[in-house]
């Protein structure tokens, strides 16, 4: 019997510092590939200003307000591309929020129980549907749909407005930088009303059920409860929506027409960072067009980054004070 | 020294003493022993200067009101806070002689002798068989047929091997709360340790898994050093030799069972016991 | 008007405008998945799985395509889901109210929602300029880039979702940490991870951009990682914007083809997910 014993402590030993010998290992192995995450990020970052340094050099800092674009005379802007990217976000802005608002309010406050789950998957397969998907069907389902009925609606009505009926005019043509803010809208509204749906269960049920109790309509809870105590989170869920708009890109693509070139009106075709990526990248011949192009992509992840960042600080600064 | 006087030393009265609990052979050996042992989560002194004797083949019962310090203590006994930081532990535990506070001891063979149930049953999500062959599988290499008998040994001692014995291959998540507990029982037997330590085993049960849990602690009793942590006075009464009385964080009274709950000398102790609070 | 009818007017709009969004916005949902199956199911034909990509102006199908994709996708999950995991267990394990992991969780988020044309880009600089040629290994890496993060997450919420009280057990049973997490955390949280990995692979099944200057296209049958090869969204890009009625024909087999496999995907791991909660 004692020989076992000693035998099992023997063992045992050696498993302990086997076993120490593991844990080191395995630590370290995990904290390798965490640390990797940190490198793909560096990595980016050092790929893009590498490849953008002899476009950036050669236009300066006229670069981002330039509207050139002329590969045969080797002149690039990226005033077109940025201009695009942010008014398709904007107007993937305008209509997205108050839909994805008032998607979560229905789930979250209207919606009965039994509703709830199947429809939260509805819209979140929304956000499944990969974005060539949108393009194609913008492209072939929508853009004639918005130049037929939509477009000469708007040319007829707003665009009759003085002054503010510049944003209107020009001919339907159906693609355009107006249908693809729209299709942004449709795509970023299931990310903005997820959040906000998360954002909007933190609020503990005892404070709604005081207002409620009290006499309140549901819509008297929403505005004065809910959204100022969710309102941090909120704001990070819209500027989430916002980096994934800007950042879409084949969707976009396919509708917008690209076009280097600023109008005016939100019908004429025109052109994203992103899309002009996609489309003139492999087609690109020449240095300094392929470096412009790189720089356009260091800008828009300059721009992506920024948003994101703040949207996750607003985020977790929610989050701290739901004390989770 | 003659029997009575060591009787006499032990604080048993003399008519206690025929029936044996004085007498030499049934002189419980010192096991464990808790000395100037003080604990803190961060800045929050839990406990303060505890010291105390753990006899082998006793129970010894750890009571008082929540917040007590009663499991805190339990946990240092296996070093189990140290999975924690901002916990730290002074003063010495002895356990066969050795201080197990030393910085430099291997936990995980610590580990392997002393071993723990918790509060709320907590089987792994593996097949029966596999939840009480995990704690052997550590330390030791068996032939399939040792492993099976050994298997066999461990949940017959936690009284659960009629009802699991066909279903030794299905996930122990399916098995009812008390069986559960009986289950991470004979996990923390199959590695034959030498002290077992129980955090209110029974708390999460119905009244009829409780009742066979204190059955088998009774019986487990003549293998092992049990401490346990009980929020249940009557529990305490019931299946132990020993009980501590714990508030704040302090040891309030140190005694046999029996001269605890009739005739406590400290008036908290008495306050609690009769339900004056917590 | 008195107070307490102008509030229950304020509220039945408020609500009205709430349904009309739902509504609104299931409506594209159904519009698209609609107008997908009606054009898409016309290409659904044998010749879809057993022909190459065509010249323009003839009929084929679009096997070089599948494969290609299926093929980068297969490595790109292969490469990322054990970074993944690894990276996860350090956020969830190793790395309590660390500085270094608050960092990474960052990065990570951004990393989560950086535009997918980027990483194709970086991927390109890195890979393709050095290698000197387009490549199917470019492409896998590039959408293992887009793996990684999600596995991340997935993995790190899951492993905190493992009671303390099991590791305890283990713990106290003399486990060292390693056999603690991967004998016992693991196995707790298999569900919930295979879920993030079936969520990573419907993710990039439908990425075009990070394919589009990485894995490029490739006409014809190639089994060459080391060559362009090609892949479904990148030739539903091609064949979509040209003038082709063949072409686009087969892009809408393609388009219909991506959706059906990213929402089984979805719903699959949906449907896992309530599973193992019920069953517990």
């Amino acid at each position: 019997m004692a020989a076992d014993i000693a035998l099992v402590e023997r063992s045992a030993a050696q498993q302990g510092r086997a076993g120490s010998l593991g844990d080191t290992v395995f630590r370290a192995l995990t904290f390798l590939f965490a640390l990797l995450v940190l490198l793909i990020l560096g990595g980016v970052i050092v790929a893009l200003v590498e490849g953008a340094l002899p476009a950036l050099r050669t236009f300066g800092i006229s670069f981002p307000f330039s509207d050139v674009w002329n590969p045969v005379t080797e002149k690039f802007g990226a005033l077109a591309p940025v201009y695009g990217t942010l008014v398709t976000s904007a107007i993937a802005m305008l209509v997205g929020i108050p839909v994805a608002f008032g998607v979560a309010v229905f789930i979250t406050e209207i919606s009965p129980i039994w509703l709830k789950r199947p429809l939260a998957t509805m819209i979140e397969l929304l956000a499944a549907i990969p974005s060539i998907i949108y393009g194609i069907w913008g492209l072939f389902v929508f853009a004639p749909f918005v130049q037929q009925y939509i477009q000469p609606y708007l040319i007829d009505s707003l665009g009759q407005i003085p002054g503010f009926g510049a944003l209107f005019a020009g001919p339907p043509l159906g693609i355009g930088v107006l249908t693809a803010g729209f299709i942004l809208a449709i795509m970023v509204l299931p990310f903005i009303s997820s959040i906000m749906r998360d954002v909007f269960e933190t609020v503990p049920a005892i404070l709604k059920e005081s207002a409620y109790g009290l006499g309140a309509t549901r819509s008297e809870v929403v505005r004065q409860i809910v959204l100022p105590y969710t309102r941090i989170g909120i704001v990070g869920g819209i500027m989430l929506g916002l980096g994934r708009a800007l950042g879409e890109t084949m969707a976009v693509t396919f509708v917008i027409g690209n076009a280097h070139r600023i109008s005016v009106s939100i019908l004429q075709p025109g052109t994203t960072i992103s899309a002009s990526l996609a489309n003139e990248f492999t087609e690109a011949v020449g240095d300094l067009y392929l470096s412009s192009l790189i720089a356009l992509g260091f800008i828009l992840f300059v721009i992506t980054f920024v948003v994101l960042a703040i949207a996750k600080l607003m985020l977790l600064r929610l989050q701290q004070r739901a004390g989770g | 020294m003659s029997p009575n006087d060591t009787a006499a030393r032990l604080g048993v009265p003399p008519e206690l003493s025929d029936r044996g609990l004085g007498s030499p052979e049934a002189v419980p050996s010192q096991k464990a022993e808790i000395r100037n042992v003080n604990f803190f989560y961060d800045r929050f002194q839990a406990l303060k200067n505890i010291s105390l004797p753990l006899h082998d083949k006793r129970v010894t019962a750890f009571i008082g009101p929540s917040g007590c310090g009663k499991s805190t203590l339990l946990r240092i006994l296996n070093r189990i806070y140290e999975l924690y930081p901002g916990q730290r532990a002074t003063g010495e535990v002895l356990v066969d002689g050795e201080n197990i506070l030393e910085p430099g001891l291997d936990l995980n063979l610590l580990r392997a002798k002393i071993g723990m149930v918790f509060q709320k049953p907590t089987p792994f999500p593996m097949t029966i068989y596999d939840n009480i062959a995990f704690g052997i599988r550590l330390y030791e290499r068996l032939t399939r047929s040792e492993l099976d008998d050994r298997i066999e040994a461990a949940l017959r001692r936690a009284a659960l091997w009629d009802e699991v014995k066909d279903k030794l291959r299905q996930s122990g998540l399916g098995l009812s709360g008390g069986q559960q507990q009986r289950l991470c029982i004979a996990r923390a037997v199959a590695v034959e340790p030498e002290i077992l330590l129980l955090d209110e085993p029974a708390s999460a049960l119905d009244p009829l898994s409780t009742q066979r849990i204190e059955e088998l602690i009774a019986e487990l009793k003549d293998d092992y050093c049990i401490a346990i942590v009980t929020h249940n006075m009557q529990q305490a009464a019931r299946s132990s030799d020993y009980t501590a009385f714990m508030y704040l964080g302090e040891l309030i009274e140190f005694d046999e069972t029996e001269r605890i709950f009739t005739h406590p000398t400290q008036k908290q102790t008495e306050d609690y016991i009769t339900g004056r609070f917590g | 008007m008195d107070l307490y009818t102008r509030r229950r007017i304020a509220n039945a709009v408020v609500m009205s405008l709430s349904i009309g969004a739902t509504a609104f916005g299931l409506l594209w949902l159904v519009l698209v998945l609609w107008t997908l199956l009606e054009n898409g199911i016309a290409a659904i034909t044998p010749a879809l799985f057993s022909q190459m990509t065509p010249p323009p102006g003839s009929t084929g199908g679009l096997l070089n395509a599948i494969f290609g994709s299926v093929v980068m996708t297969l490595i790109a999950t292969l490469v990322g889901t054990p970074t993944g995991i690894l990276a996860g267990t350090f956020l969830a394990e190793y790395s309590r109210g660390s500085r270094f992991g608050e960092v990474v969780r960052f990065i990570n988020d951004i990393l989560l929602s950086a535009p997918s044309i980027i990483v194709g880009l970086f991927v390109y600089e890195v890979m393709v300029v050095r290698m000197g040629h387009f490549s199917a290994w470019a492409g896998s890496m590039a959408l293992a880039i887009i793996v990684i993060p999600v596995v991340v997450r997935t993995t790190e919420d899951m492993l905190n979702l493992v009671p303390n009280a099991l590791r305890e057990a283990a713990a106290a049973l003399g486990s060292p940490k390693w056999k603690v997490i991967v004998m016992v955390s693991y196995r707790a949280a298999i569900q919930g991870m295979v879920t993030g990995v079936m969520l990573a692979v419907a993710r990039i099944a439908g990425e075009t951009a990070p394919l589009l200057f990485t894995a490029l296209n490739n006409q014809f049958w190639s089994t060459n990682l080391n060559a362009p090869m090609a892949n479904l969204p990148v030739v539903i890009f091609q064949f979509a914007m040209s003038p082709y009625a063949d072409w686009q024909v087969l892009a809408w087999g393609g388009a219909l083809l991506i959706t059906l496999t990213v929402l089984c995907l979805n719903i699959g791991a949906r449907a896992l997910a309530s599973w193992s909660t019920f069953k517990q």
